[in-house]
């Protein structure tokens, strides 16, 4: 099922005295629990199409449509809350929230969408165990290791069951071990809960592990490529 | 979640928020203490206002009041004391002669109020009679004849206040705890009579240092304050022919008032002897005065005592003690103008801080805003940061002031180097701080309000943020 389309999406940046044209007339589709990577040298585009794709900043020509839904057509306030329902996001540097535990970071998400306690409850159980880290729950971020930290930010895009996740550059900050776990758990989640990743990388190990890999060069797609996975 | 997250993240930067929180608990301490002083004044002006000069309500002829005629008395009077008894809202009220007159001693002379008064029935409306000054005789009795209540300013005036340093105080001191040296720089002037407290004072600057000044003057002045009671006093006054009569009267005791003001100019006898001395079979009541049950009624009782009769003029304790009236009201005023001036200077802080606290999470603000936190879930959490952050300072203020005002309440706070300055404009020396309820509201109130102003620079600042120009930031 056809979960985000893109359509012609151009982004070009005006600020400077020469326009960037970060984006070059991107056409993509993504279906319902894809793992796929976006890669391309640096420069060429990947945060600025993740940032497109999540709403975060608007296209200056092109659509981008979730689940049916024009992001172009919503208002400001509107798209906040679109993004609160329907998107996850895994930033390079993990960034959780420092004040509070592990437990209450995976939950953060659920109590601004008003889970009822219970059910958040069993949901930041049930996921900080997928991501190994139940005995952890209680500490605070400053007491966890970076591929720690970037478990519970991977439990915590998660955990409201978004249409899709979208990492950039998540292994960027993680030692080789640290990547390849937080990768295992991430291909499990993806197979499991049927959850939509898409993610930026330039590591190469990501890269095998992507079942679609997209790659940008100036900002165009260069080459979108289906793998097929032996676990396929 | 908001709120738990708001709270946590004062404590990130413990010092910072300490330092803010310390700055506002001082703060309001000294706004506690500060409103509780003037209240403390305010209720003290009051109640002495009431108790010892003005009463609830009081009666005149409206020509009395204005030109102050022996013969101006009140009128209707048989109809406004059946107005008086009958009226449950009344719980005290008494009649007064009050005259113009001299007062004469040897040494000196005074012009003052004299009142005629009935003791027993004063006693229910004015608090006087627990005013006598240590060793300053006794109040006034119905059947004792022929003694003048005067005050402690009165006496001083009159040169009936004296101070002299006899034998058995030397002994006194000597067995007290009074340095020998001290004790003998006294001794040389034993048996010496002064007859004011200045040239006391004087003396004694003299013989002794200002540390031993310091440290006893006011039980040597205290010791040596020798009232002359039963001495006599002539008092000369119209007849009600408007002839000048005199009449002696033995000085039966000394007051001693809050109000330097009032004390120097009232002075009381027996309403019966009064009367005798201007010349009249029964005395002339100028003024009733009034205490009710309950203040709040003082509009009603007005008015039914208005309705008696036009010729008459019926004043409330308002409107004959305007300056403790004018206190009273304005007192929330003063807690607007104290509290403000606090909160205003304390705001500039707290945006400080706050301010300095969203520029060190720009990025985590961006993240936030990322993942779905709308503006007014970012503005509430700065909002109630700021408040939790303000409120613990106030908080803390309030329970350290309530209880500071609360031990000063009790063993008050003594002004006495400026007790005669309070004195001559109605004050007490001896302010005993208190604060209402009402006030804790009030700065409740303020504190929310100065938070939530307060929050409001950073709140925008942060809104502004644009999510992907933070997360990029590293």
């Amino acid at each position: 099922m056809k979960i985000l389309e893109l359509k012609n999406v151009n982004k070009i940046y005006d600020g400077s005295e020469v326009p960037v044209h970060a984006v070059r007339d991107v056409t993509l589709e993504f279906e319902e629990g894809e793992f796929a990577a976006i890669v391309g040298p640096s420069g060429s585009g990947k945060t600025t199409l993740l940032n497109l794709i999540g709403g975060l900043d608007m296209p200056t020509s092109g659509e981008i449509i979730i689940d049916g839904v024009n992001l172009a057509k919503l208002k400001p306030s509107q798209l906040i809350d679109f993004r609160l329902r329907n998107i996850g996001f895994v930033f390079q540097s993990y960034n959780l929230i420092p004040v509070l535990t592990a437990r209450e970071n995976v939950e953060f998400i659920m109590s601004l969408q008003k889970w009822p306690r219970k059910e958040r409850d069993a949901r930041t159980y049930e996921l900080l165990k997928a991501v190994g880290l139940e005995e952890r729950m209680n500490s605070r971020p400053s007491k966890l290791s970076g591929g720690q930290q970037q478990r519970v930010a991977v439990a915590r895009a998660l955990a409201p069951k978004p249409k899709f996740i979208l990492a950039d550059e998540p292994t960027a900050n993680l030692d080789s071990k640290a990547a390849s776990n937080l990768l295992e758990i991430m291909e499990k989640l993806n197979r499991e809960e049927k959850i939509t990743f898409i993610f930026s990388t330039h590591d190469p190990r990501v890269v095998k592990k992507a079942r679609r890999v997209i790659a940008l060069e100036d900002g165009r797609v260069f080459s979108d490529e289906k793998i097929q996975s032996v676990n396929d | 979640m908001i709120p738990e997250i708001s709270w946590k993240n004062i404590w990130r930067n413990k010092t910072r928020s300490l330092i803010v929180i310390t700055a506002v608990t001082l703060g309001i301490i000294s706004g506690v203490l500060l409103v509780g002083i003037m209240q403390g004044w305010v209720e003290q002006r009051i109640h002495d206002a009431i108790h010892n000069e003005v009463s609830h309500v009081q009666i005149h002829n409206a020509e009395y009041y204005d030109n102050e005629d022996i013969l101006s008395t009140i009128d209707s009077l048989n109809k406004i004391i059946s107005v008086l008894e009958s009226d449950p809202e009344v719980k005290a009220w008494t009649e007064r002669t009050k005259l113009t007159a001299i007062a004469t001693t040897p040494w000196a002379s005074t012009g003052l109020f004299i009142y005629g008064i009935n003791p027993q029935k004063e006693k229910e409306v004015s608090e006087i009679y627990t005013k006598i000054v240590p060793n300053g005789g006794e109040y006034p009795d119905i059947n004792k004849t022929g003694y003048i209540l005067i005050s402690d300013k009165t006496a001083e005036i009159l040169q009936l206040k004296q101070y002299i340093i006899t034998e058995p105080l030397i002994e006194k001191f000597r067995e007290s705890r009074l340095p020998d040296n001290i004790v003998i720089k006294l001794d040389s002037i034993k048996g010496i009579r002064f007859r004011s407290p200045k040239e006391f004072k004087a003396i004694l600057e003299k013989k002794l240092n200002w540390k031993e000044l310091d440290m006893y003057g006011k039980l040597i002045m205290d010791s040596a304050l020798d009232y002359r009671i039963r001495n006599r006093i002539q008092i000369t006054l119209s007849d009600c022919n408007g002839n000048p009569v005199q009449g002696t009267f033995r000085v039966c005791g000394i007051y001693k008032t809050t109000n330097t003001g009032f004390d120097q100019a009232s002075a009381f006898v027996n309403i019966n002897e009064l009367a005798e001395l201007y010349g009249s079979d029964t005395p002339l009541v100028h003024e009733i005065a009034i205490m009710l049950h309950n203040a709040e009624n003082i509009d009603n009782v007005k008015n039914k005592l208005s309705t008696v009769t036009d010729k008459n003029i019926v004043h409330t304790w308002k409107e004959l003690a305007p300056d403790a009236a004018m206190m009273n009201d304005f007192m929330y005023m003063y807690y607007f103008i104290f509290i403000g001036i606090i909160m205003l200077a304390l705001a500039f802080g707290i945006i400080n801080t706050m301010l300095m606290a969203i520029l060190e999470r720009t990025k985590e603000l961006g993240m936030l805003m990322a993942i779905g936190m709308n503006r007014k879930r970012i503005f509430s959490m700065i909002m109630l940061e700021t408040i939790f952050l303000t409120s613990a300072g106030a908080v803390a203020g309030m329970l350290a002031g309530w209880v500071l005002v609360s031990m000063l309440g009790k063993t008050g706070i003594h002004f006495s180097s400026w007790g005669e300055g309070f004195e001559a404009i109605g004050y007490s020396a001896n302010v005993y701080p208190v604060v209402t309820f009402d006030f804790f509201i009030f700065v409740i109130a303020m504190v929310v309000f100065t938070a939530v102003l307060s929050s409001i620079w950073p709140a925008r600042k942060a809104l502004k943020l644009n999510p992907v120009e933070t997360l990029r930031t590293e």
